[in-house]
C-alpha cells in the first residue's frame, strides 16, 4: 500500500445512515488497500503521473453556504440537482420528480432498487478511483425511469466547489437506470467558484434497458488548480442507445474514463468528446468500449486542442469479443497542437476476436493550417483571433452535432470562453448565434 | 462440342433461402444455341434461379434434378460448374480490393482450360485477348489493372461482367438483371457483347425485369416466373404483352 | 584459457553430438563461465568479453517483459544451450567443396543451392547454420568495391575499431531483456560495412536457420553504411520441425550515416508449431536503425513463421530530413501469436516516416500490431503516415491494433488509419463462380491485400513471399 493509499482511507471513515452503503464502502476500502499503486510503467497510467494527487492529505469538506447560484448555472431550463462541496443543496435544487431521488432520502423500495444497481455496471475492481469513490461516498443521486417513461425536461446535475479549501475531496455518484423504452436527457456539470484546488471524484453509472435512450452530457470545467478523476460506466441492453458527449477543459490533473459495454444486440453508442487543456494543464481520457454481442454499433469521435505547455492523452479502446459478429465500430481522434511545447499522446486501440466485423480507427495530429490562418488574417482579423476561431472551429463541429438545440446554445459560448483570456478574441464566437 | 443435345434440363426444382421456399417445382429446358428470357414480378425467384444454378452458398436445392450438358449439376462445387462452362453475370458484382481484374481473369481462364485439358494461354496472348474484350464492351484498358470492380460505377461493373464472360467462353451464360441500372448506351454495349457471342453451341438465360433489353437481345423463348415456378412460356411477343399488361393477370395461375 | 573452461570443453565433447552434422553443443545453462566459454571459443579479445559480461550483469537485474499481447509458458533460461557450432568448422572451409555435404544438402532442401547462387550474379550468401557463419561467397567481388561482409566474430578481430564504435550504439545492452541476453551470449551473425559513396554492387543475403534441438539462437548483425553509400540486405529464415519451443533472440543494428541508404528485407518462415500449436520458434528480436542527416532506412518484412513473435524493427530519425519506412506483412495461422510493429522516433527536423502494416489472422491465431510514432520536441515539420489493415479468416482468430502516437511538436503531422475486415463470402463466391477453388481464391485475395508491401521486396523475395503465404494458409478455409 502506498502512502497515499493509506492517507486516502481517512476519506472512508465517515459512515452514512444507509447500512448497505456502509457495507459497500467498507468492502471498497478494504480492496483499495490491497491494490498495487500505479506507476508510469502501468499501461493505463503510462502518460499521466498521479504525483499531484499524492502530495495532498485529502479531507471531506463540510457543507458550505452559498448566497445565490451564479446566473450561468440557472441558464438551462431543467430539473436542477445542485451539490455544493459534495452536499446536496435543497435551496438551489428543483423539486425532484418521483423518478429522481437522493440515496439518503430514498424509500425502502427505492433503497432496494438502488442496491440492486449500485456498482453493478461500474466494475470497481477494475477502476481504482471508482473504488475510492465508493469507499468515500456520502450521498448519491438515483434516476429510475420505468418502462416507456420519459422525462419532459433534462436532468441537470451540478457539482459546485466553493471556498478556499486546498485539500477538499468532492465525491459524487450518479446512478441512471432506464427501463425498457424509457428516455432521458442528463447533463452533469462540474464547476469551481474559486481558484481553490479540490479533487472531484465523480462516478456515473448508466444501465440502459431494452430500447431505452439516453443523451448524456458531461461537462467538466473546473478551475485550473482542480483535480478531476471521473468515470462513466454504461451497460447497453438490446436496441438501447447512448448518446454521450463529454467536454473537459484542462486542469492540474483530469482523468476521465468511459467504460461502455454492449450487452444486447442492436445497441448503439455515439460518444463524442472534446478536451481543451492549456497553460500547464493535463487532460487524460481513457475510453473502453466492449462489444459482447452481435449487431451493435459504436461511433466514437474525440477532438482536442492542446496549447501552451499543456499535455493531453487519449487512449481509446474498442474490444470486440468473439460473439460480437456484425459489429460496426469506428473511432476517430484528431488533435491540434497550437504551441511548440504542447504534447499529445494518443493510442486508439482495436482488439478484435470476431471475424465478421467492420472496424476502423483513425488518429491525426497537426497544427493550424497556415492557409486558413492567412485567409482570415487577409480579411482583417487579428492573428490571435484567427487562431482562436480556427481552433474553436476544429472542436465546434462536435458541438454542432448535439441534437438538442438548447444544450448546444448553452454550451457553445461556454466552450468559446475556454479559448481566450480576453473576451475580445472570442466575442465573435460567443455572439455568433445571436445573429442567426 | 458435347454429346448431349440438351444444354440444361431442370426438372421439378425446389429451392429455399434461409428456410424460405422460393422455387417450387420449376421446370425448364434449354437447348444449345437458344436464348431464354425469364421475366416476372419482384420476389418471384428470378435471381434465386441463377444463384441456385451456380451453386451460391445459402441457396439450397431441396428437391428436383438439374442436368447440365448431361451431368448432374447440383452435385458439382461452384467452381466446377464454372469450369464446366456455366457463367453467372452477377446482379450485384462484389468488389475485391487488391486483386486486379487481370489476375482474376487469367486465373479463371487458366482454371477453365486446365479443366478441359487445354494448354494455358501465354501471358502475351491472353493480354491481347483481354484488351480486345475491353474494346468490345467499351471499357478502358486501365480497368484490367484495377482491383476487381473496385470503385467501378454500376454500368462499369456490368460491362466488366460481360467482358469476363467473353474471355471465359462459357457454354451457358446466365445474365442476372444485367440490364438494371444501365442507361440506353450501356445497354446497347452489353447487348452487342452478348450478340457477338451467340453461337450454335452456346445458350443464354437472360433474367430481366424489362422488355427493353429484349429489343436488343432477341430471345427464342420468354418465360414468366411467378411464385417460384414458370407459369407461362411463349416467344418474344409474350414480353411485349407483359410490358403492356403487367404480371398480375398471370400470378393467379401460379398458385 | 582457464582450467574451468578447458574442463567445460572436454565435458561437452564427451557428451557427444546431436545431429548428423557433428556439432559442439554447450550443455544447457547460463552463467558467467558460459559467457567466458563462448568468448574463448571465438578467441575474442578482452574488451569483447568485458562487454559481454557487462551485458550479462544487466540482464540478471532485468525482468522478462509481459506487456506484449502473447501468452506462452515461462522460459527457463537455464535449460537452454547457449553455444552450438557445426564441428566441421573447426577448420574454416576455404571453398564450398570443403563444406560438410550434409549441410549443403540441408540448404538444398530449403531451396538455397549455394553452388547455383555462386553462379547467379547479384547475391552473396553468408549462411548461418545454427550460430556460426559457414560459408561466405563473393567475398572477392565485394572486397573490390571495398565492402566488408563477414561474420561478426571475424570482424571483432579484423575491424575492432568499427565494432567497438558501433556495437550497442543503436541497441544498447540494457535496451530490453532480450537485447541484454543477446549482448551477453551472441554467437555470431553478419557484419557489413559499406564505405563512403559506395553503392554495394549486389544484394547481400543471409539465410538463417535453426537446427540444433534446444539451442537458443542469438545472432547479432551490424550494418554500417558510411556517408552517401547504399546497401540492400536480405534476410531469410527457415527452421525444420521441432517438438520443443526454441528461443530466438537476435539483435540487428543498422547505422546509416549522412545521405546513406539501407534497405533491409526479411522473409521469415520459421516453424510456427503444428496445428495443435505444439512446438515452434519463440522469436524475440530487437531490430533498430539510426538515420543521420538525409539518410534512409527501409524495413520490409514478410512473416509467416514462429509460434510467438515479438518484434519491432525501428528507426531513430536523428538527422534532419532523414526517412524511415516500415512495410510489413504478418500472417498467423493455427495457434500462432504475433505482437509486431515498429517504432519511428522522430528527432530531426523534416524527418519522414511511413508505416504500412498488413496483418492476416487465420485459425486460432492472435495477431497484434503495436507501433510507436514519437514526434520529439525538436521534430519540426516531421511527418508520419501509418496505415494498418487487418484481414480476418475464420471466426476464432484475433486481430489487434495498438498504436502509440506521441507528439510534442505542433508542426509535426501524424496520420494513422486502421481498418479490419474479413474475406467476405461474396468475394469468395465470385471467385468460385469464375472457376477458382476456395483456397486459390483466398490466396489471391490475401495477395491483393498485401500488394503494397510485396512491391517493396526485391523481385525474387516477392515471389517467395507470395508462395509462403499460400503454404501458410493451407487448411485455413473450410
Amino acid at each position: 500500500m502506498s502512502e497515499f493509499q493509506s492517507h486516502a482511507l481517512v476519506l472512508a471513515q465517515q459512515s452514512t445512515g444507509l447500512p448497505w452503503l456502509n457495507e459497500a464502502k467498507q468492502a471498497c476500502a478494504d480492496q483499495w488497500q490491497t491494490e498495487k499503486w500505479p506507476t508510469r510503467k502501468t499501461e493505463a497510467w503510462r502518460y499521466t503521473s498521479l504525483q499531484s494527487l499524492e502530495s495532498t492529505l485529502w479531507t471531506l469538506p463540510s457543507d458550505a453556504a452559498l448566497d445565490a447560484l451564479p446566473d450561468e448555472l440557472m441558464a438551462l431550463d431543467a430539473i436542477r440537482v445542485v451539490f455544493v462541496n459534495g452536499h446536496f443543496s435543497s435551496q438551489f435544487s428543483s423539486e425532484l420528480p418521483a423518478s429522481l431521488t437522493l440515496f439518503s432520502q430514498a424509500s425502502d423500495a427505492e433503497q432496494q432498487a438502488i442496491l440492486a444497481k449500485f456498482n453493478q455496471v461500474a466494475k470497481v475492481e477494475k477502476h481504482l478511483f471508482s473504488q475510492l469513490n465508493t469507499a468515500a461516498l456520502g450521498e448519491g443521486v438515483f434516476l429510475n425511469l420505468r418502462a416507456n417513461q420519459r422525462l419532459e425536461k433534462p436532468v441537470y446535475v451540478v457539482h459546485i466547489h466553493t471556498g478556499s479549501g486546498a485539500s477538499d475531496y468532492v465525491g459524487s455518484r450518479l446512478l441512471l437506470s432506464l427501463e425498457t423504452s424509457a428516455e432521458a436527457v442528463v447533463i452533469e456539470h462540474f464547476v469551481t467558484l474559486s481558484d481553490a484546488s479540490p479533487m472531484f471524484n465523480a462516478v456515473t453509472e448508466v444501465d440502459l434497458g431494452e430500447n431505452a435512450k439516453l443523451k448524456h452530457y458531461r461537462i467538466s470545467m473546473e478551475s485550473e488548480q482542480a483535480l478531476h478523476l471521473g468515470s462513466v460506466h454504461a451497460a447497453l441492453h438490446a436496441n438501447s442507445q447512448l448518446t454521450g458527449f463529454t467536454l473537459a477543459t484542462g486542469s492540474r490533473l483530469k482523468r476521465i474514463d468511459y467504460h461502455v459495454r454492449h450487452l444486447g444486440s442492436g445497441a448503439d453508442l455515439d460518444l463524442q468528446g472534446i478536451y481543451l487543456p492549456k497553460y500547464n494543464q493535463r487532460v487524460d481520457y481513457h475510453t473502453n468500449v466492449e462489444h459482447c454481442v452481435p449487431h451493435c454499433t459504436t461511433n466514437e469521435v474525440f477532438r482536442g486542442v492542446i496549447s501552451d505547455t499543456a499535455k493531453a492523452v487519449f487512449n481509446g479502446r474498442i474490444h470486440i469479443h468473439q460473439d460480437a459478429q456484425k459489429t460496426l465500430a469506428e473511432m476517430s481522434n484528431r488533435n491540434l497542437l497550437t504551441s511548440n511545447r504542447a504534447e499529445i499522446n494518443t493510442k486508439p486501440e482495436l482488439e478484435i476476436y470476431a471475424d465478421d466485423v467492420k472496424c476502423a480507427h483513425g488518429a491525426t495530429i497537426s497544427q493550424l493550417n497556415d492557409e486558413s490562418l492567412f485567409y482570415l488574417v487577409s480579411r482583417g482579423i487579428s492573428e490571435a483571433e484567427a487562431r482562436v476561431m480556427l481552433s474553436f472551429g476544429f472542436v465546434n463541429e462536435l458541438v454542432e452535432n448535439i441534437a438538442i438545440d438548447e444544450i448546444k446554445e448553452w454550451l457553445r459560448p461556454r466552450m468559446a470562453k475556454a479559448f481566450g483570456q480576453s473576451d475580445d478574441v472570442v466575442r465573435h464566437l460567443i455572439h455568433d448565434e445571436s445573429i442567426d | 462440342m458435347f454429346v448431349s443435345d440438351t444444354m440444361l434440363k431442370i426438372n421439378d426444382l425446389c429451392a429455399k433461402v434461409e428456410d424460405k421456399e422460393i422455387l417450387r417445382q420449376l421446370n425448364l429446358e434449354v437447348k444449345p444455341g437458344e436464348i431464354h428470357a425469364i421475366m416476372g414480378p419482384n420476389g418471384a425467384g428470378k435471381s434465386t434461379l441463377g444463384n441456385v444454378l451456380s451453386g451460391r452458398p445459402g441457396y439450397e436445392a431441396t428437391a428436383g434434378h438439374v442436368e447440365f450438358k448431361g451431368q448432374d449439376l447440383l452435385d458439382m462445387d461452384p467452381e466446377i460448374r464454372a469450369r464446366e462452362g456455366l457463367f453467372l453475370a452477377f446482379q450485384y458484382p462484389v468488389e475485391i480490393p487488391g486483386v486486379s481484374n487481370m489476375e482474376l481473369l487469367k486465373a479463371s481462364v487458366d482454371a477453365r482450360r486446365a479443366h478441359a485439358g487445354l494448354e494455358e494461354y501465354s501471358a502475351i496472348e491472353f493480354m491481347k485477348m483481354a484488351r480486345e474484350a475491353c474494346k468490345t464492351v467499351n471499357l478502358d484498358q486501365s480497368f484490367l489493372k484495377r482491383g476487381v470492380n473496385e470503385g467501378f460505377s454500376g454500368g462499369e461493373k456490368k460491362r466488366n461482367e460481360i467482358m469476363q464472360m467473353m474471355l471465359l467462353e462459357p457454354s451457358l451464360c446466365i445474365l442476372d438483371e444485367t440490364d438494371s441500372g444501365l442507361d440506353i448506351d450501356a445497354l446497347q454495349v452489353v447487348a452487342s457483347g452478348v450478340n457477338a457471342m451467340r453461337s450454335a453451341d452456346r445458350s443464354f438465360i437472360v433474367v430481366t425485369h424489362y422488355q427493353r433489353l429484349l429489343d436488343y437481345i432477341v430471345p427464342d423463348y420468354v418465360h414468366v416466373l411467378a411464385n417460384g415456378r414458370i407459369v407461362k412460356s411463349g416467344d418474344k411477343s409474350l414480353a411485349l404483352e407483359l410490358e403492356a399488361k403487367g404480371y398480375s393477370w398471370l400470378e393467379n395461375e401460379a398458385v | 584459457m582457464s582450467e574451468q573452461v578447458e574442463s567445460l570443453i572436454r565435458k561437452e565433447y564427451s557428451a557427444g553430438f546431436h545431429t548428423n552434422i557433428e556439432s559442439e553443443t554447450l550443455p544447457p545453462g547460463l552463467n558467467e563461465d558460459v559467457i567466458r566459454f563462448i568468448s574463448a571459443k571465438k578467441n575474442e579479445p578482452q574488451w569483447m568479453l568485458d562487454w559481454r559480461l557487462k551485458a550479462f550483469k544487466i540482464w540478471q537485474g532485468m525482468e522478462e517483459p509481459e506487456w506484449a499481447h502473447v501468452k506462452y509458458p515461462k522460459i527457463d533460461f537455464q535449460s537452454i544451450s547457449y553455444f552450438s557450432a557445426p564441428k566441421s568448422l573447426a577448420d574454416r572451409p576455404k571453398s564450398l567443396d570443403e563444406v560438410d555435404p550434409d549441410l549443403i544438402e540441408t540448404y538444398n532442401k530449403l531451396g538455397i543451392p549455394l553452388h547455383e547462387q555462386e553462379m547467379l550474379a547479384g547475391v552473396a550468401v553468408d549462411a548461418v547454420f545454427d550460430s556460426v557463419s559457414v560459408v561466405t561467397t563473393f567475398r572477392g567481388k565485394l572486397e573490390e568495391a571495398g565492402v566488408i561482409f563477414c561474420p561478426i566474430s571475424e570482424a571483432v578481430h579484423k575491424y575492432p575499431e568499427l565494432i567497438k564504435k558501433y556495437i550497442g550504439s543503436v541497441v544498447p545492452q540494457r535496451d530490453n531483456y532480450y537485447s541484454a541476453l543477446n549482448s551477453a551470449v551472441f554467437s555470431d551473425g553478419s557484419f557489413v560495412y559499406i564505405p563512403k559513396g559506395v553503392r554495394c554492387p549486389m544484394e547481400l543475403s543471409t539465410y538463417f536457420r535453426i537446427n540444433e534441438m534446444n539451442t537458443g539462437q542469438f545472432e547479432r548483425t551490424l550494418i554500417i553504411a558510411d556517408e552517401g553509400s547504399h546497401v540492400s540486405y536480405l534476410e531469410g529464415c527457415t527452421a525444420p520441425q521441432r517438438d520443443e519451443n526454441q528461443l530466438h533472440a537476435a539483435v540487428v543494428e543498422l547505422v546509416a550515416l549522412d545521405n546513406a541508404e539501407i534497405k533491409y528485407s526479411t522473409v521469415q518462415n520459421w516453424y510456427p508449431g503444428d496445428e495443435q500449436g505444439k512446438g515452434g520458434i519463440y522469436n524475440f528480436v530487437t531490430k533498430r536503425g539510426i538515420c543521420h542527416t538525409r539518410a534512409k532506412i527501409s524495413w520490409t518484412q514478410v512473416e509467416t513463421g514462429s509460434a510467438v513473435t515479438w518484434k519491432y524493427p525501428s528507426c531513430i530519425l536523428k538527422g534532419d530530413h532523414s526517412i524511415g519506412e516500415f512495410y510489413s506483412v504478418a500472417l498467423t495461422n493455427n495457434y500462432q501469436q504475433a505482437d509486431t510493429g515498429t517504432k519511428m522516433i522522430h528527432l530531426g527536423k523534416h524527418t519522414k516516416s511511413t508505416i504500412i502494416s498488413k496483418g492476416i489472422s487465420a485459425g486460432k491465431s492472435q495477431n497484434a500490431y503495436r507501433g510507436l510514432v514519437r514526434m520529439g520536441p525538436t521534430a519540426e515539420g516531421a511527418r508520419n503516415y501509418t496505415q494498418c489493415d487487418s484481414l480476418l479468416i475464420g471466426d476464432r482468430c484475433g486481430a489487434h491494433t495498438f498504436p502509440y502516437i506521441e507528439s510534442a511538436h505542433p508542426s509535426a503531422v501524424v496520420e494513422h488509419e486502421a481498418t479490419t475486415s474479413k474475406v467476405s463470402d461474396d468475394q469468395l463466391f465470385l471467385c468460385q463462380q469464375r472457376g477458382l477453388d476456395a483456397e486459390k481464391a483466398v490466396s489471391m485475395i490475401v495477395n491483393g491485400f498485401c500488394r503494397e508491401v510485396f512491391k517493396q521486396l526485391p523481385m525474387e523475395f516477392a515471389v517467395e513471399a507470395g508462395k509462403l503465404l499460400e503454404v501458410s494458409l493451407e487448411g485455413s478455409v473450410g
